[in-house]
């Protein structure tokens, strides 16, 4: 038979289950609350030759009606008539686990305060005075350290002390003048009917505009003039701010209660958030750090990517390809499906492969950037720039996000309502360099610049930003001109990124680049391989081959960019279908000429271009037609054929004209 | 509080837990608490960037990736707006 029943209730984290632990040892048992999935635990101590019971309800912020789990807590509270209610609040956030006790007041019922983890909150040196808060709160508070069972026995005493003598509390809780003339009147109303719950309490949940109740208030508990009364307040008072001013008079309270009585030093991670903000998001510094960051950024893929691990997923795939060849050799395979393994396989697809290690260093420290919360300040710097220079600053977001791709980046443009923001958005994201490309730019720039990686990756990824926002400023001035929309950006507190966040980021994109290497790339080498063997009377790659008349016919597109090749033509064009397909191409198409070992593409592209053409090859692979994924996502969210075809040519001609130029004077400069 | 928060984002054109947390002497927490109650009562509205169900993401390698949200933002409503001219 037991003598009491104790509720225990508290925030998320404020290590209510191991107090509840502590409290019933195994004398526990796991059920479900009626009609939802919301786990209920009880369990029952014996103290002085009495037995309790205990109820742990659903941890909650608040005792609203917002989640089940808050429902089934409150319902229980004013229903399930607990004798007494443990209140476990974790001691280092009192002011924020005190809005749930606020609400708990309210209620109308007896309650016990368990301050808990007094011990962590002593190590970040928190002090409390704690009769002052029990003073305050009217309530007796009790510290405790659950984990180590440390004050349980004290709280138990007073539980059962409150339980046994004390009157259920009032709550010291009182509203503006508004709100207590509208309650007043609201119980007026009520009273005499038959509630099920507290009278005060149900005034104000209705006013406070409580879904919950108002539906359980219906014609078998109400009479007509109670409804109507109800409905009319509805009427008058539709736009209700009321719940705002009633939350917000809660929050008041808990502040007034810890003010004085808990001395809280101010948080490392608003500390040192806002001495790293002071830096980073300063008006002058902010772009030039960020630019600084990313400039470590690239010369650490650069360095870790491609020099460190580049070489070893190269053996592995020169190795495997080898394997093939001779197993393939062995049993006696025909010519044909050893050409394609080899050179369209291997060579195409594969020479994609070996860019996986650049791929995952340059996420992995992305992901790094993004999960620490710096990300959030690149954009703040940026928004601050760019609507200086009249544009929406929320186009770098996406522009951020198009660096891993456009087709996100593009539809990242959806929030914005503004056509003016939106079309910019969409038209500018293209030139933000995504990561298929990146292979492209690595192949180059260890043909030629092996020493320079990071700072040509950097100056790369630079000259596309400043090429969108160059459009952008031109776009803005003569196709949508009129205001940009309003924002506002959410700067979170720094943090230690996670391990499990940042790899999973870098996986994600890992994977993504290998699975399309085995799909998209795929296909379009296997189609070039065949267009490049067929017809049978001409020496396969050569330029009498489907492919070498297409690319010769294509060729003098880029005389003037000085890369008039018609391989490298035709792979420019490879690109549209996915950008990898254009180091795919190459590699297919040179590595037929080139029979010896080692870095096979890397060699054939220092015969075939010279620093100077690489530089332009590399521009023009920035900025030309974007690939069809994206140009099919520019159609959808433009709703118009128009500017997908406008976006495939302006930046085919944008691109070329930067090649062009590039190639143009340095050749005058005496480069080559 | 809310009262308080709702004015500095206003103020500010951008919410700074932080910022506001050392304004308001409060912790980041509460704050953060505090931009939740006002986006649930509608006074500022939370955009979604990314996925969402017009998208046919199909067997895209980065469907994944795509619908994280890198920077939170949000807008002021009208009922914010109106509530701030109070
Ligand atoms: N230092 C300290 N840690 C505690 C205390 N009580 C609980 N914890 C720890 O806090 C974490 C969360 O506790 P838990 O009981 O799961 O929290 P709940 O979400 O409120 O149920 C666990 O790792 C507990 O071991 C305490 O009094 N002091």
């Amino acid at each position: 038979m037991s003598s009491g029943t104790i509720a225990l209730v508290g925030n998320p984290n404020s290590g209510k289950t191991t107090f509840f632990n502590a409290l019933t040892g195994s004398n526990q048992y796991v059920g479900n609350w009626p009609g939802v999935t919301v786990e209920k635990k009880e369990g029952s101590f014996t103290y002085r030759g009495k037995e309790y019971h205990v109820v742990d309800l659903p941890g909650t912020y608040s005792l609203g009606a917002f989640s089940e789990d808050e429902i089934v807590a409150r319902d229980y509270i004013l229903t399930g008539n607990p004798d007494v209610i443990i209140n476990v609040i974790d001691a280092s956030n009192v002011e924020r686990n005190l809005y749930l006790t606020t609400q708990l007041l309210e209620m109308g019922k007896r309650v016990v305060i368990a301050l808990n983890m007094v011990d962590e909150a002593k190590r970040r040196d928190i002090e409390f005075d704690i009769q002052g808060l029990s003073k305050r709160l009217n309530l007796p508070v009790v510290p405790t350290i659950a984990s180590k069972e440390k004050g349980i026995e004290d709280i138990i005493k007073v539980a059962i002390q409150v339980m046994e003598k004390k009157p259920p509390v009032k709550s010291p809780l009182k509203y503006n003048e508004v709100i207590e003339h509208h309650i007043n009147h609201m119980e007026e109303v009520l009273k005499g009917e038959n509630l099920p719950y507290p009278l005060r309490w149900t005034a104000l949940k209705i006013i406070e505009g409580d879904r919950e109740v108002i539906k359980k208030l219906n014609k078998s508990i109400l009479n007509q003039k109670a409804i109507n009364y109800i409905k009319d307040f509805f009427k008058y008072h539709s736009s209700g701010d009321f719940e705002l001013e009633i939350i917000d008079a809660r929050y008041a309270f808990a502040h007034s209660i810890v003010d004085g009585t808990i001395n809280r030093p101010e948080e490392d991670v608003i500390t040192i958030t806002d001495k790293i903000d002071k830096i980073f998001t300063n008006k002058y510094l902010g772009v030039p750090i960020f630019a600084i960051i990313m400039l470590i950024v690239f010369q650490l893929t650069f360095a870790l990517g491609q020099d460190t691990l580049g070489g070893v997923v190269a053996y592995l795939v020169e190795g495997l390809g080898s394997l093939i060849e001779s197993f393939l050799l062995g049993i006696n395979a025909p010519g044909w499906l050893i050409a394609f393994m080899i050179e369209g396989v291997i060579n195409g697809v594969g020479t994609v492969i070996e860019f996986v290690p650049i791929i995952t260093v340059l996420y992995l420290l992305l992901g790094f950037l993004e999960d620490s919360g710096y990300m959030a300040r690149a954009a703040y710097v940026w928004d601050d720039l760019m609507r200086k220079l009249g544009l929406q600053g929320k186009a770098f977001i996406s522009m951020i996000i198009g660096f891993g791709c456009n087709v996100p980046g593009i539809m990242s443009a959806r929030t914005l309502d503004n056509k003016k923001d939106k079309m910019i958005t969409i038209l500018i994201n293209p030139f933000m360099s995504c990561g298929a490309k990146l292979p492209i730019y690595s192949v180059f720039i260890a043909a030629f610049f092996p020493n320079h990686g990071g700072l040509i990756l950097f100056s790369l990824y630079t000259f596309g930003i400043i090429v969108g926002l160059i459009l952008a400023k031109i776009y803005s001035k003569t196709l949508f001109k009129g205001e940009s929309s309003y924002f506002i950006m959410e700067l979170p507190p720094y943090r230690i990124p996670t391990i499990k966040n940042v790899l999973r980021n870098m996986w994600d994109n890992v994977y993504g680049f290998i699975k399309r290497a085995g799909t998209t790339i795929f296909v379009v080498i296997t189609l070039l391989w065949v267009l490049a063997v067929l017809p049978a009377s001409a020496q396969p790659y050569g330029e009498f081959s489907i492919l070498g008349r297409i690319g010769a016919f294509l060729a003098p597109i880029f005389k003037l960019a000085g890369f008039g090749t018609w391989q490298e033509s035709v792979a420019l064009f490879a690109g549209i279908p996915a950008k990898e397909a254009v180091i795919g191409t190459l590699g297919m198409l040179y590595a037929s000429e080139y029979v010896e070992e080692g870095a096979l593409l890397v060699n054939a592209i220092r015969q075939h271009f010279t620093s100077l053409t690489t530089l332009s090859y590399m521009a023009m692979t920035l900025l030309y037609t974007p690939c069809v994924a994206t140009l099919g996502i520019i159609k959808k969210e433009t709703n118009s054929y128009k500017w997908m075809i406008y976006m495939a040519l302006s930046s085919f001609v944008i691109g070329w004209i930067v090649a062009v130029l590039i190639f143009q004077i340095g050749s005058l400069l005496g480069f080559s | 509080m809310l009262k308080e928060i709702l004015r500095i984002i206003n103020r500010e054109g951008y919410i700074s837990i932080v910022s506001i947390a050392k304004e308001l002497n409060i912790s980041g927490q509460l704050v953060e608490d505090g931009v939740k109650q006002l986006v649930r009562m509608c006074y500022i509205l939370e955009e979604k960037t990314g996925e969402d169900c017009s998208t046919f993401c199909g067997n895209c390698p980065f469907a994944k990736n795509c619908s994280k949200e890198i920077v939170k933002t949000y807008n002021i409503s009208d009922k914010g707006i109106n509530f701030l001219k109070k």
